[in-house]
């Protein structure tokens, strides 16, 4: 096709090009914006500069395989200053090193940690770290499980907001729990035991805590509690035996049978008797090495503090 | 700008520029990938075998499930460097950590949050709790439930296949007795051992029976494989045994 | 050329195979954007999962993304690359049986895709999920494609090849550069859907971002700029601003899109040096990709009333505006203090749908009521009804966008909040609920979109009805006569 005229805009006076497509299409000749050329330079600088700065082109025979840039991070290691070109992970190790919030942040989990539990009260600004180091934590760990309030889910994981302990209140202990995990375990019984017996020892537990029971049922169940193994383990007299995180049955705090959400008699009895014959098997899991020392001792206050609300 | 009139008149010629303007970058920043020497950490334990072992049978076939359902969509596995991710999910992820992933699963949006560091942090009860109903342990959680995971039972007819085509594409599951021997190795006898195309049956049995992971010993569930899968994120570098700093080397 | 143009319209090109794609084009716009809202719900209101495994987030979410951008957008950019090509070439398009089978090949792979996901059939890489017997049909349907376009480029009855068509062209070719290298995987067996890719970890994140962006960048980007430099300055009858502007932009975005993939994995274990090449480069997108939009606006000048007149001008100026102000918000994302905030948040979901509904989807939406009644001879049943998509159209982007700002600098800003002693300020499940407001607005700004894409769907057909009876009442006049 031959070319086509150059034609003049009457309202721009912009030129076209000459070609003609599809009947009307046409280019004006404008030349580029220059805002736009000087716009584009100017983030051409900004690569280069860019790329002077921070490890980029990937290089054969340099020694780290790409150029390293110019700037640089200064960290610590092994007592020693080290500075590295500015890398991602250089980064973090300087900021969590160096950087004011986390030396804060570790400062105040050493001294909270070092701080005997009772004492954390006398002090506010200790008292208020322990708070503020806890709720989130908690909520990041543990409250998938314990829940937001560490009430925990009936039949499942245990209330930890209560003053009642599986495994002892003492601080040790918890520390040890959250440490290392727990494995929550009451061999089944519906091998061992006769369904009768069940129902009757369940009458027995029940009454324990001061529940109504069956009166009848009640005397035959305190026998299979004293001969049968659940005074092994939860203590001829019911309360537990911290050692093994075998629960108080005295105390109306119930962690796996469902005897607060059961009305009647009958509901409750089920209830304990679905514990008794299935047995228990749940897992706490070990926190150490997920949280450091110190971060744990402080989660630890935070329970204790929450349970003595 | 005169010139350009030979391109835009040679349809071919526009063809061949075009593909070699869009070819550069991809090669410059894919190819060094594959040879500089950091780009994927060398991760070793204390007795110089690898810390990062492919999957096991049961674990891989839990990963085919976490991608049959998209888990990807609404959760990454990478934690970052920074000091929020290292607070709330732990140490960074290495390249090394996925470096048996086919498909990689880093993810490019957290609706829930980061599964990268994820082992151990949880039961086994719990996960099969909170997959069949997230909201029976997190109220306010928006993930959808997944209740079929416990019903459907595992499909192990072609794990030796999956298991094969993986070694084809690279990763050291071991059919012969040399591989086997050079995963010893590597991996030492345990994870050697794990590795074993033609055990893939009875090691997952072996694997359920020990974890019981759905809670239901008499059945082998798509949960199982799941759970197994979860519980393995993360945990196969021991962090406490390196010095941080060792991993800033690679970079 | 006289003798081309002296023939009637309707013989001189191929317009049933644009039909056809244009028609699709609309159908998987409302099937994908109403899976878009339907996923959106979900997230606002999670009860509609409905313990329906096929249906559940996780799923559906691909079914969405596919929809759009290959259902919609793919139908949509054959529909217009065909019609375009054959217009500014003045002939008939090459090979019209392998045009039928681009069609077929492409809608049926897109239908086996899609079922396949809510199946839990994924190779679980974003935008390239299709496993890997689809993948081999479109390699198929992309090869011939591109012989197609070639081939009618070739018989071109102009000397010079149009703008618009080298955008298409980079397109073809872009796309059938990352689908083939990206999608390289081993299946599990020859009748099994599951195969494994061939990269692992890494390598293969930085393959899939790679491909990811250039999906970005060349499906949804300079495709569409294609699809934009004739549509606008025919729809306005004004010639394209400036040609030198063209064919500076055209080499440069074709050539940096290509770096930028890593942007997609700042701050991940992929070395840092490929994150600042993407980093940079994306910056240096930032003026190419104006200058595309510049091109567009520019072409206006001297016809600005247009703006008020005519509501396809409106579409098509508005897709402008958002597909600089995208161009603008990802240079600025691509940056890594940026992206330290905005990765794997709603920020960039937010991002996404500037770019897919602000540019993509209104410029598609344009150009269709453009096409539509050259392609069927007729004029359009309403003009009303398209200012009225139009409006809502708007309302939706706005609303949509707004609410993924709120929501993901929102969560990005908590998650990173720290209290007065350096912990951590919020726990993760705290910004989900913090979520649930802009993720309703989320939801109804869809459904405002999709609400236009009815009223677009009434209107063009009830225009191909009346087609129909004048066409009919034509032809029985003359056989009376
Ligand atoms: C996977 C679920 C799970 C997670 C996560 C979890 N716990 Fe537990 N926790 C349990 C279970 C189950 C028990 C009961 C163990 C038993 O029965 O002995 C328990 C017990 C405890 C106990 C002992 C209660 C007692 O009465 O002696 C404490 C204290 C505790 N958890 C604190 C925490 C803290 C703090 C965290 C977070 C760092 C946490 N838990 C995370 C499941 C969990
Ligand atoms: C080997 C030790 C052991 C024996 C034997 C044992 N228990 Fe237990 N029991 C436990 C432990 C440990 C727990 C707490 C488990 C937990 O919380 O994870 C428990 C919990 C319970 C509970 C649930 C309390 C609650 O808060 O819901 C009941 C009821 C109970 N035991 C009754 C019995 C009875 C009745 C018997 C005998 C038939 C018995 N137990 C035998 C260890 C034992
Ligand atoms: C719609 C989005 C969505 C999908 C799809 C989804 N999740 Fe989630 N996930 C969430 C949200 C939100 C949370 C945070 C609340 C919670 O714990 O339930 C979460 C939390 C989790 C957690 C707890 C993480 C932690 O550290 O507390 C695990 C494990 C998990 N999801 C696994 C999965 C798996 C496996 C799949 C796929 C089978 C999946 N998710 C699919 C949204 C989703
Ligand atoms: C009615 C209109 C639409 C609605 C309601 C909608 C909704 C959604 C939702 C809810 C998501 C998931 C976000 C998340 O995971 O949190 C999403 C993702 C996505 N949508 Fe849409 N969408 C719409 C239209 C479109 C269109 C027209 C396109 C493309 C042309 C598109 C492209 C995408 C892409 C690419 C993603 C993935 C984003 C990412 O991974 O970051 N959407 N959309
Ligand atoms: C110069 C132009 C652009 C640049 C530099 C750019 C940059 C970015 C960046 C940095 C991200 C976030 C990556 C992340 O953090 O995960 C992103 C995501 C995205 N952008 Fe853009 N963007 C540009 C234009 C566009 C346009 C025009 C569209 C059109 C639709 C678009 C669509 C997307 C999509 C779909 C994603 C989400 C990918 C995913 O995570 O699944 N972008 N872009
Ligand atoms: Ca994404
Ligand atoms: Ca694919
Ligand atoms: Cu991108």
């Amino acid at each position: 096709m031959a070319e086509h005229e150059v034609i003049k805009d009457p309202i721009t006076g912009a030129e076209t090009t000459g070609h003609v497509w599809d009947d009307t299409l046409m280019e004006f000749n404008n030349p580029l914006p220059l805002w736009w050329v000087w716009a584009f330079y100017g983030t051409v600088i900004f690569s280069i500069v860019y790329w002077i700065l921070f490890p980029a082109w990937p290089i054969g025979f340099l020694e780290k395989g790409y150029t390293t840039g110019i700037k640089t991070i200064s960290y610590e290691k092994n007592g020693e200053e080290v500075t590295r070109h500015w890398n991602t992970r250089s980064l973090l190790w300087a900021d969590m090193h160096r950087g004011p919030e986390e030396a804060k942040r570790q400062e105040m989990l050493k001294v909270v940690a070092e701080t005997p539990f009772d004492d954390i009260a006398k002090d506010p600004q200790k008292a208020q770290f322990v708070q503020a180091y806890g709720k989130n934590t908690f909520a990041d760990n543990c409250a998938g499980c314990h829940q937001a309030g560490g009430q925990g889910v009936i039949g499942h994981y245990p209330n930890i907001a209560d003053d009642a302990w599986l495994w002892g209140s003492d601080v040790a202990q918890i520390e040890a729990t959250i440490r290392g995990g727990r494995n929550g375990m009451m061999p089944a019984h519906k091998d061992i035991l006769t369904p009768e017996e069940i129902g009757n020892v369940s009458n027995y537990v029940l009454s324990l805590s001061g529940e109504t029971a069956n009166a009848e049922a009640v005397t035959a169940g305190k026998l299979v509690f004293d001969t049968k193994g659940c005074a092994g383990c939860h203590t001829p007299a019911g309360t537990g035996m911290a050692a093994l995180g075998a629960a108080n049955l005295t105390d109306k705090i119930w962690t796996q049978a469902n005897v607060p959400g059961a009305d009647t008699l009958e509901d409750k009895v089920a209830a304990v008797s679905g514990v008794i014959s299935g047995g228990i098997q749940r897992q706490m899991p070990a926190f150490d090495g997920r949280l450091s020392e110190n971060e744990i001792k402080v989660l630890v206050s935070y329970v204790k503090l929450m349970s003595a609300q | 700008m005169l010139k350009h009139e030979s391109i835009e008149t040679n349809a071919g010629l526009l063809i061949v520029l075009t593909l070699v303007a869009i070819s550069i970058g991809g090669l410059v920043e894919i190819v060094p990938l594959f040879y500089i020497k950091g780009t994927v950490e060398d991760v070793r334990k204390e007795d110089g075998t690898q810390a990062v072992r492919p999957y096991t049978p049961l674990e891989q076939l839990g990963r085919d499930i976490y991608t049959r359902e998209g888990c990807y969509n609404c959760h990454s596995q990478m934690v970052r460097p920074f000091r929020d991710e290292a607070l709330r999910y732990g140490h960074y992820s290495l390249a090394a950590e996925s470096q048996y992933d086919h498909p990689f699963q880093w993810g490019s949006k957290r609706t829930g949050p980061d599964l990268a560091r994820l082992g151990g942090k949880y039961s086994d009860a719990w996960h099969v709790q909170h997959l069949v109903r997230p909201k029976s342990v997190v109220p306010e959680s928006i993930m959808p439930n997944y209740p079929w995971l416990l019903k459907d039972e595992l499909d192990i007819s072609n794990v030796q296949a999956k298991l094969t085509a993986l070694k084809g594409v690279g990763v050291p599951y071991s059919l012969t007795t040399q591989e086997y021997d050079a995963n010893v190795k590597n991996f030492g006898e345990d994870v050697a051992k794990k590795l074993v195309i033609a055990n893939a049956e009875t090691l997952i049995a072996e694997q359920v029976e020990r974890a019981n992971y759905d809670g239901n010993p008499a059945k082998l569930s798509e949960m199982d494989a799941l759970v197994a899968y979860l519980q393995v994120l993360g945990t196969m570098i021991d962090f406490k045994k390196h010095d941080a700093a060792e991993f800033i080397e690679f970079r | 050329m006289m003798a081309h143009s002296a023939a009637a319209p309707v013989e001189q090109y191929n317009y049933d195979i644009v039909k056809k794609f244009t028609i699709m084009a609309i159908v998987w716009g409302i099937a994908g954007m109403t899976t878009g809202v339907y996923i959106a719900s979900e997230l606002a209101w999670p009860f509609l999962n409905f313990d329906i495994a096929q249906i559940t987030f996780g799923r559906l979410r691909p079914v969405h993304t596919s929809g759009v951008i290959f259902g919609f957008g793919g139908n949509a950019l054959f529909a217009t690359s065909f019609y375009v090509v054959q217009r500014t070439c003045q002939t008939r398009l090459w090979g019209s049986g392998l045009a039928e089978f681009c069609f077929w090949g492409w809608n049926i792979a897109l239908v086996v895709a899609g079922i396949g996901y809510t199946l839990g059939i994924t190779q679980a890489r974003e935008y390239a999920e299709p496993e890997w017997y689809v993948d081999l049909l479109i390699a198929v349907v992309w090869v011939v494609y591109f012989l197609i376009f070639t081939m009618t480029l070739m018989r071109r009855s102009q000397p010079h090849i149009y703008v618009a068509n080298w955008f298409y062209m980079a397109f073809i070719l872009a796309v059938a550069l990352l689908h083939i290298f990206n999608n390289l995987a081993l299946p599990v067996s020859f009748f099994g859907a599951k195969s494994y890719s061939l990269f692992s970890g890494a390598q293969d994140a930085m393959t899939q971002w790679w491909y990811g962006h250039n999906a970005v960048g060349f499906f949804l980007t300079a495709a569409f700029l294609g699809m934009m430099y004739y549509f606008v300055p025919k729809q306005a009858g004004r010639p394209v601003y400036s040609y030198r502007l063209s064919i500076v932009h055209f080499w440069a975005l074709g050539f940096m899109y290509m770096w930028v993939g890593t942007h997609h994995l700042h701050w991940t274990a992929i070395p840092d040096w490929t994150s600042s090449l993407a980093a940079a480069f994306s910056i240096l997108l930032l003026m190419p990709s104006w200058g595309g939009m510049i091109n567009g606006v520019m072409t206006l000048s001297g016809a600005w009333d247009k703006l008020r007149s005519d509501p396809i001008m409106m579409f098509l100026i508005t897709s402008l505006s958002f597909y600089g102000m995208s161009t603008f918000e990802g240079p600025m994302m691509a940056l890594k203090s940026v992206n330290a905030l905005s990765h794997y948040t709603d920020w960039t979901v937010g991002h996404v749908h500037s770019g897919a509904l602000g540019w993509v989807a209104m410029v598609s939406i344009g150009s269709i009521y453009h096409m539509i009644p050259r392609l069927w001879n007729t004029t359009l049943y309403s003009t009303r009804l398209i200012y009225a998509h139009f409006f809502l159209a708007t309302i939706g982007i706005l609303l949509y966008i707004t609410a993924m700002w709120v929501s993901g600098i929102g969560q990005g800003l908590m998650l990173r909040a720290f209290d007065d002693f350096g912990n951590l300020k919020y726990s993760f499940i705290e910004t989900v609920v913090f979520m649930h407001g802009p993720l309703m607005a989320r939801a109804i700004g869809g459904m405002f979109f999709v609400s236009g894409m009815l009223i677009m769907a009434y209107n063009v057909y009830m225009t191909l009805k009346n087609a129909k009876r004048v066409e009919a009442s034509d032809a029985s006049t003359s056989a009376t006569a």
